[in-house]
């Protein structure tokens, strides 16, 4: 951001950054940056609070008016509200049969548990009239499917030009990840990101089948897939050693 | 949550030293008036509208996201899965605050909101970045543009 922020400052065009992390912003020395104390993902803070937002935005607007620079960082005063756990939130019923399986049954679980999960997700269509599942190009099933014969060791051929097996791979992780966490998301309760990431990682087929498909592909002889697999699948945060 | 303490030592060490180019200069452009401002968001957490193609990589270009775009029509293609994404899966203004900047138009607050916004992928080498960064700027002027919004993820 600091970089873009330069170039087109010298271009002549007034920038502003948001920074998700102050110690980065002041190693790079953005034109003007305005630091919120928010979750990594959300720059502009909690989702459909416009007023939150809105301060946010003005905060960072009004950076843009005066003098005090080069190299301006203010810090905004407020947390995000929704980064607070919501007891009233409950996950989408699964039946134990689709948690609690062999490892061999995996892929057929992923699969079974991203039909269950249709209802789910029609409801979050609904009342967000928004997904960010896609990236694969592929109906989310064929993406269950694609993602499950990999798990199966089938190493199955990429089901879209221009796009190499492991890419598809990973945007039909992605795709994976997002209908289940919008499908839980459905409803009046506001989860904060690590309730959902809990549920996720811990309690679904679909979290277990990832965890696992890391563990079979990171033994593959093939670099660049072992590259996405250790990097592009399990966040992090979540991975698990030893 | 995904905070920067939330994240492996080494990658936390990683993101908070991130490497920027040493820059000879210092830029800065005193910004006009918001309310004569015409303002875009420059994203970097690699948003693509969904008829586009995704970043595949540490790709060095942009993609554009003109202002008529659905919010169904909204993706995050970003190489690193290491930040919240349930937040824009909800709402695409925690990311790309196109509604929030159009209400300030609205209002007047600012003087009006950019044709065609932008997004490249944060995780790629600035150098790499810089001339699409430059033709980026010749973009945004031909479209009246003074100020630049640039939201992380």
């Amino acid at each position: 951001m600091s970089a873009l922020g330069h170039y087109l400052e010298e271009e002549g065009i007034a920038t502003v950054a948001i920074a998700l992390i102050r110690a980065q912003a002041e190693n790079t020395k953005p034109p003007r940056a305005l630091w919120v104390p928010f979750e990594l993902g959300r720059p502009l803070g909690p989702p459909n609070d416009a007023a939150f937002q809105r301060r946010v935005l003005l905060a960072a607007l009004n950076m843009l008016v005066g003098d005090g620079g080069p190299v301006r960082i203010i810090d905004f005063p407020e947390d995000d509200p929704r980064s607070q756990p919501d007891p009233a939130w409950q996950p989408p019923f699964m039946p134990g049969a689709l948690v609690d399986g062999a490892v061999a049954s995996l892929a057929s679980r992923l699969e079974a548990e991203i039909l269950l999960f249709h209802g789910a997700h029609q409801r979050w269509m609904a009342q967000y009239e928004r997904s960010t599942v896609g990236l694969s190009g592929l109906a989310i099933v064929e993406a269950a499917r694609y993602v499950a014969d990999w798990l199966r060791g089938k190493a199955p051929a990429s089901p879209r030009d221009g796009f190499s097996p492991p890419l598809i791979l990973r945007f039909a992780v992605d795709d994976l990840k997002a209908y289940c966490l919008e499908a839980a998301g459905a409803g009046t309760a506001k989860p904060s990101s690590r309730q959902l990431g809990d549920w996720l990682w811990n309690e679904t087929a679909t979290g277990a089948a990832l965890y696992a498909l890391r563990d079979l592909l990171l033994t593959q002889e093939d670099d660049r897939l072992r590259l996405i697999v250790a990097n592009f699948i399990v966040p992090a945060a979540r991975a698990r050693t030893g | 949550m995904t905070r920067l303490t939330d994240l492996p030592p080494g990658q936390a060490k990683r993101l908070a030293e991130l490497e920027c180019p040493d820059f000879e200069t210092r830029p800065w452009v005193t910004g006009a008036a918001l309310s004569r401002c015409r303002v875009a968001i420059v994203s970097s957490a690699g948003l693509v509208v969904r008829s586009d193609n995704p970043f595949r990589g540490r790709d060095p270009d942009y993609r554009r996201i003109p202002i008529t775009t659905k919010k169904n029509e909204l993706l995050c293609s970003h190489i690193s899965i290491n930040f919240d994404r349930t937040g824009f899966q909800e709402d695409w203004n925690v990311v790309f605050p196109l509604d929030r900047l159009n209400e300030l138009a609205a209002e007047t607050v600012i003087g009006s909101v950019a044709a065609t916004h932008y997004s490249f992928m944060g995780a790629t080498d600035p150098v790499q970045m810089e001339p699409h960064a430059r033709e980026l700027a010749g973009r945004l002027k031909a479209d009246a543009v003074d100020a630049v919004v640039l939201t992380p993820v």
